[in-house]
């Protein structure tokens, strides 16, 4: 093995030797400098490499020849390896992308480079107190130098700012190591450590200064004015190394320093470490810088790590997977960000919209951000899990909720930052992209996809990347130059070949969810061959959600069940963010789906009580105090994509801004892995009793109440699309309460209602989408008389209506038909009458889709329509066929699921014998009731035909007109505001409250960010007071550590 | 007498970092931060002090068997000496600054160095 001291001296010679050279020779001095770079990387390299195989072989590097404490020495083990070679490549690939500035600046920005890195390595290689201060100033002023390379002005004045910060640390600094000195008569960390101990008892103050010393050296919020002046006005490729390099380098001192104070300053460091992470967040909620925000982004990600070596005693083998997977994943993500950032030309996020146009870079930008929040198949995903495992294994609640609220912050900016680039209105100049920088962000993105690889390996949970499915929706991803059509033909046989290879492993639960996903998929994507082009974006973001809806099914342990419904929540988030106006709702669906998946994640680590690998049927023997809190989590998290009443604002937006053929996808398969969930919840857990209320009898409300308020406001919408969403949250509203009954037949209806609303709801959004796409709007008072037009598409409404509202002939009958038997059943009366209620409701909503669309007025701009276009056509002809067969056989499907229930039920199940279904309370008879009521409509048209035979025909204006068009012509139209009265008198049921209330915390949030981040005045002086408030409030605080009490 | 040199040397710290804090002018802030270091480097050498020992040079006064005993620790001056050459870096650097920013903008007051904020 190479000396590690060669990444030292490599470095620092080269730096003296750039001092030597002609300072017109810069070419040369820069091939020296990226020569002497791409060693020290190598040297790194191979030290990790050689590490990983045998990380018994750790070195300690002896200096001066004398043993410590009488000489420094240095240590090399896998950790400090890996910290190396991001350092060096950091650098290296900062070095790169600098490549035009270098140039211009000549060898003396090179030296002081060099110098950087070397600095950064000393930090991470020492273990010598006074040797970690001489290399923490070699940072501060190379630094200080650097922060020169920036075009910016202001750069001049946050270097000064950042030197008036250092000097103050590097007194308390000093002072920490002369007294730690004197007390211990060593400068070797190891060797304090060795006398921890009698070191914390008689000088606490002391260790004290050194400790906040190098904790300020990780700018933690709040002391970090000075340092965010700097992110902000340095130039993105020292900034990446800044952030990236140097941050870890920090992270490593404190790391080192907490060997000497042992286990009870780690609650110090996790406290000042939460409150960077959220602090530090809220206030990147207000920015609109982007550097600024990266720059907060970076404290918050450091402060994070910092909270998770506080939690060292409790993390055990788990400590260095955890915080590495964290701490690479921020290394990799933000100076990916960085260096992406010098491609932009301005300052503002909406700047950033300049990569709209270039995928790839998009795609870097979308990896980038995955990797900071930690999203799977990313090391920071695996990190999370088994961080917040082990700390609810530790009973740490309160600190799993902090952390968890403030990645959901954090996911809050980056993904509202992803949204406008693909959606802000104007799209701002691009600006030139040479060769080199584009090189090192990909190199970057190469390096974020390997450490999800390396991640997926080294965890204990089986590697994501290794996951079929996901890997075919990656598979798409160099496809994306080919034909939408091509790729859509892809798709569907992916969809379909995987159904008949997986067709024998599901049992009939799997199979009802899995033939509405896979097929049913299949089914929808047909519909997506009406697109022309190459459809950018659609197909990696569909397929990642089926890969994770596909995987969701299947999954047998807590963390495969996890991965999988955060992938397919990242996915669908993909495919709502296309639509036009989508932005604010995929916001919203995507916080709210996080919040609800980190419920989850609580609840799945109380469940396991700490334990990682946690089988799904195990939650039958969860302890009993936490098992009703752990329903609630668990019931929340699911309840946020079935959109129950409360979380359910984002669904109305979400669902009807989306593109035509993703709205079915959403609505008629996603919601299903929400009551999937659900049903595997009931499964396992069964009923729950928390402070004696029977926790399924609150579901039951719930769903009851979702039922009639969802129904209630489909009622008043103008939009067609909106109308189908919230009927959607009225239709998961009854599946909910059939689940929640708690009876063999409730659970049959929800299944009905699984495979019904499905098939309903993605033919209803496919016509409405269609006839949208002819009319150019959704709203219905814009449209009429289409009937004669479209008539297939007034066909498939006709139908589905008739199928959603439940009227006998057709399959919702059916469903009905279950639903009043399980309700009768059942012991709970109110819920039962509201649930009857709702019924009704969905007529009002349901008829105005024929009423308005089809029938009435046709509109003359209409006049030259032709029928919606073929491939949106064929799927919903295939769904009238499907309902058409359900009605008359249902028990093709529903016999085999009865069956299974009666595992879980095993009495009040269904007969199915012949063609009639008998209950306890009555027999359903699907083909005779096809027949009277065919018969029923025959008569009744005969008859009507035969008395209208004289019947004189009217065109369409023989009728009286007004003189004039009206201001706003839809105030006349008759289906304009058609609910009024309605409105007037059950309006407070639908008052807004929930979006007001959730719109409130969103605004409350910003608020605060807005007004607290004001702290940061922009004086050196005052930043520098603050860092000593800072110290000071620590101390004060901690002050319980010092003197045991 | 080293408890005059410690209390002298914390005195300056604190002297430097009021002087520091509260000078808006550029350059006087410079000054307190060097007397700042002074300060920190005069606690450095008073902590490394023993009353009766003679300085840690090996001579014919001194010889290399008798030393642990009758010298006084030579680590603190060893690290008085490396900060001093790091402070005396740092200081080249700020007035450095001050000078580009003072170029730059005319002024050396600090308070008015604000355009990077919140």
């Amino acid at each position: 093995m190479v000396d590690a001291l060669a990444i030292i001296y490599l470095t620092l010679g080269t730096a003296f030797l750039l001092g030597l050279l002609r300072d017109e020779w810069r070419i040369l001095a820069y091939g020296i400098t990226l020569l002497s770079l791409a060693m020290v990387s190598g040297i790194a390299s191979t030290w990790v490499w050689h590490l990983a195989d045998n990380p018994a072989e750790s070195v300690e590097i002896m200096t001066a020849g004398a043993s410590p404490p009488f000489a420094i020495n240095l240590r090399m083990g896998l950790a400090e390896a890996a910290a190396l070679m991001l350092a060096t490549l950091t650098g290296l690939a900062s070095t790169i992308f600098l490549k035009d500035t270098l140039l211009r600046l000549g060898r003396r920005a090179m030296a002081v480079l060099l110098v950087f890195i070397m600095a950064i390595c000393g930090i991470i290689l020492t273990r010598d107190i006074f040797n970690l201060f001489v290399f923490f100033e070699l940072v501060v002023i190379a630094t200080a130098g650097l922060v020169l390379l920036s075009h910016n002005e202001r750069s001049l004045g946050a270097g000064f700012k950042y030197l008036m910060a250092s000097q103050v640390v590097s007194i308390l600094l000093l002072v920490g190591i002369i007294f730690n000195y004197h007390v211990s008569g060593s400068l070797n960390i190891d060797d304090m450590a060795g006398m921890s101990d009698m070191l914390i008892q008689t000088t606490p103050l002391a260790f004290f200064l050194l400790f906040i010393a190098l904790i300020v050296e990780l700018k933690p919020f709040p002391a970090n004015g000075w340092a965010l002046d700097i992110y902000e006005s340095a130039h993105p490729a020292f900034s990446a190394i800044l952030s990236a390099a140097a941050g870890t380098a920090s992270l490593f001192a404190v790391d080192k320093v907490l060997a000497i104070g042992g286990d009870s300053w780690l609650p110090v460091a996790t406290g000042i470490g939460v409150l960077s992470f959220i602090g530090a967040n809220l206030f990147a909620l207000a920015q609109t810088s982007d550097r600024r925000l990266l720059g907060y982004s970076s404290v918050a990600q450091i402060g994070l790590i910092l909270a998770i070596i506080g939690q060292r005693d409790i993390l055990g083998d788990s400590y260095w997977l955890i915080a590495g997977g964290v701490l690479l994943a921020h290394a990799v993500g933000k100076a990916g960000l960085f260096w992406l950032s010098g491609l932009i030309a301005e300052r503002e996020l909406t700047a950033w919209t300049a990569l709209r146009d270039r995928p790839l870079l998009l795609f870097a930008f979308i990896s980038f951000i995955a990797l900071l929040i930690g999203l799977p198949p990313f090391p920071g995903f695996y990190a999370k899990w088994e961080l917040i495992h082990l700390l609810a294994g530790a009973d740490r609640i309160a600190l799993i909720v902090l952390i968890l609220f403030g990645a959901l912050l954090e996911t809050a900016y980056l993904f509202r930052w992803f949204g406008l680039i693909l959606k802000h209105d104007e799209v701002a100049e691009k600006a030139p992209c040479p060769i080199q920088k584009v090189v090192v962000i990909y190199s970057a993105v190469v390096a974020a996809w390997s450490l999800a690889y390396l991640w997926g390996e080294l965890s204990v949970f089986g590697n994501l990347m290794h996951a079929i499915p996901l890997l075919f929706a990656l598979l798409f991803l160099p496809l994306e130059g080919l034909p939408a059509r091509i790729k859509n033909v892809l798709a569907i046989g992916g969809l379909v070949t995987w159904f008949i290879l997986q067709y024998p492993l599901y049992d009939p639960l799997q199979l009802i969810f899995g033939a509405i996903i896979l097929p049913g998929g299949a089914l929808i994507l047909l519909a997506s061959f009406h697109n022309q082009g190459r459809r950018i974006g659609f197909y990696p973001a569909a397929l990642w959600m089926f890969a994770g809806l596909s995987m969701l099914i299947v999954a047998e342990d807590s963390f495969t069940f996890f991965a999988a419904w955060e992938s397919l929540t990242i996915g669908s988030y993909f495919l709502i963010l296309r639509g036009k106006h989508s932005q604010p709702h995929a916001q919203s669906y995507i916080l709210f789906s996080l919040g609800g998946a980190f419920l989850m994640l609580l609840g799945f680590a109380l469940a396991s009580a700490g334990n990682p690998l946690f089988p799904l049927e195990s939650l039958t023997t969860v302890a009993e105090d936490v098992a009703p809190w752990v329903f609630i989590l668990l019931a929340l998290g699911m309840m946020t994509k079935t959109a129950a009443i409360g979380v359910h604002i984002w669904l109305p937006g979400a669902h009807a801004e989306a593109e035509t053929d993703v709205s079915p996808l959403l609505s008629g398969i996603l919601l299903k892995a929400g009551l999937f969930g659900l049903f595997i919840l009931l499964i396992y857990m069964g009923r729950q009793q928390l402070y004696g209320i029977d926790l399924t009898h609150v579901l039951l409300w719930v769903g009851a109440i979702s039922a009639l308020l969802g129904n209630l406001m489909a009622i008043y919408q103008e939009d067609a699309k909106r109308l189908l969403a919230y009927s959607s949250i009225a239709q998961m509203g009854y599946a909910l309460f059939g689940l929640a009954l708690m009876n063999h037949l409730g659970w049959l209806m929800a299944l009905m209602f699984v495979v019904n609303h499905y098939i309903y709801k993605s033919m209803l959004f496919l016509s409405v989408g269609g006839v949208a796409k002819r009319t150019g709007t959704k709203e219905m008072y814009r449209m009429g008389g289409l009937i004669t037009l479209m008539p297939l598409s007034f066909i498939a409404v006709l139908i589905g209506i008739i199928a959603v509202s439940g009227v006998p002939p057709l399959s919702g009958f059916g469903g009905r038909w279950i639903f009043y038997n399980a309700i009768m059943s059942a012991e709970y009366r109110l819920p039962m009458v509201i649930i009857f209620l709702a019924g009704p409701i969905a007529f009002l909503y349901l008829f105005r889709l024929i009423h308005t669309i089809f029938l009435g007025q046709l509109k003359d701009e209409h006049r030259k329509l032709k029928e919606a276009p073929f491939w949106i056509i064929l799927p919903q002809m295939i769904y009238v066929a499907c309902l058409m067969v359900f009605a008359l056989a249902p028990g093709l499907a529903l016999r085999h699921v009865d069956a299974y229930i009666d595992n879980f039920f095993p009495r009040n199940g269904l007969n199915w014998e012949g063609l009639t279904i008998t209950s306890t309370y009555g027999y359903w008879s699907p083909v005779s009731i096809m027949i009277v009521v065919g018969v029923i409509f025959a008569t009744l048209f005969a008859w009507l035909v035969f008395v209208n035979r004289r019947a004189q025909k009217v065109k369409q204006f023989n009728i009286v007109f007004a003189a004039e068009r009206p201001y706003r012509p839809e105030t006349t139209h008759f289906a304009w505001n058609f609910f009024a009265p309605y409105r007037k008198a059950l309006g407070f049921m639908t008052q807004p409250l929930v979006t007001r209330f959730w719109a409130t915390v969103a605004e409350s949030l910003h608020t605060s960010a807005e007004l607290f981040r004001r702290l940061y005045t922009g004086d050196g002086q005052t930043y520098a007071i603050q860092l000593l408030g800072f110290v000071v409030a620590v101390y004060l605080l901690s002050s319980g550590v010092f003197y045991g009490v | 007498m080293e408890h005059i040199a410690l209390a002298t040397g914390f005195l300056l710290i604190l002297i430097g970092l009021y002087g520091a804090l509260t000078q808006r002018d550029i350059l006087r802030m410079i000054v307190a931060f060097t007397i700042a270091n002074t300060g920190v480097n005069l606690v450095l050498v008073a902590v490394g002090y023993i009353r009766g020992r003679s300085a840690p040079i090996i001579n014919d006064n001194l010889p290399a068997a008798e030393a642990t005993a009758r010298m006084i620790d030579p680590l603190p001056q060893a690290l008085v000496l490396t900060a001093i050459v790091i402070g005396v870096g740092i200081t080249a650097l700020m007035l450095a600054y001050a000078y580009k920013l003072y170029i730059l903008r005319g002024s050396l007051d600090i308070s008015k160095i604000k355009e990077l904020k919140w």
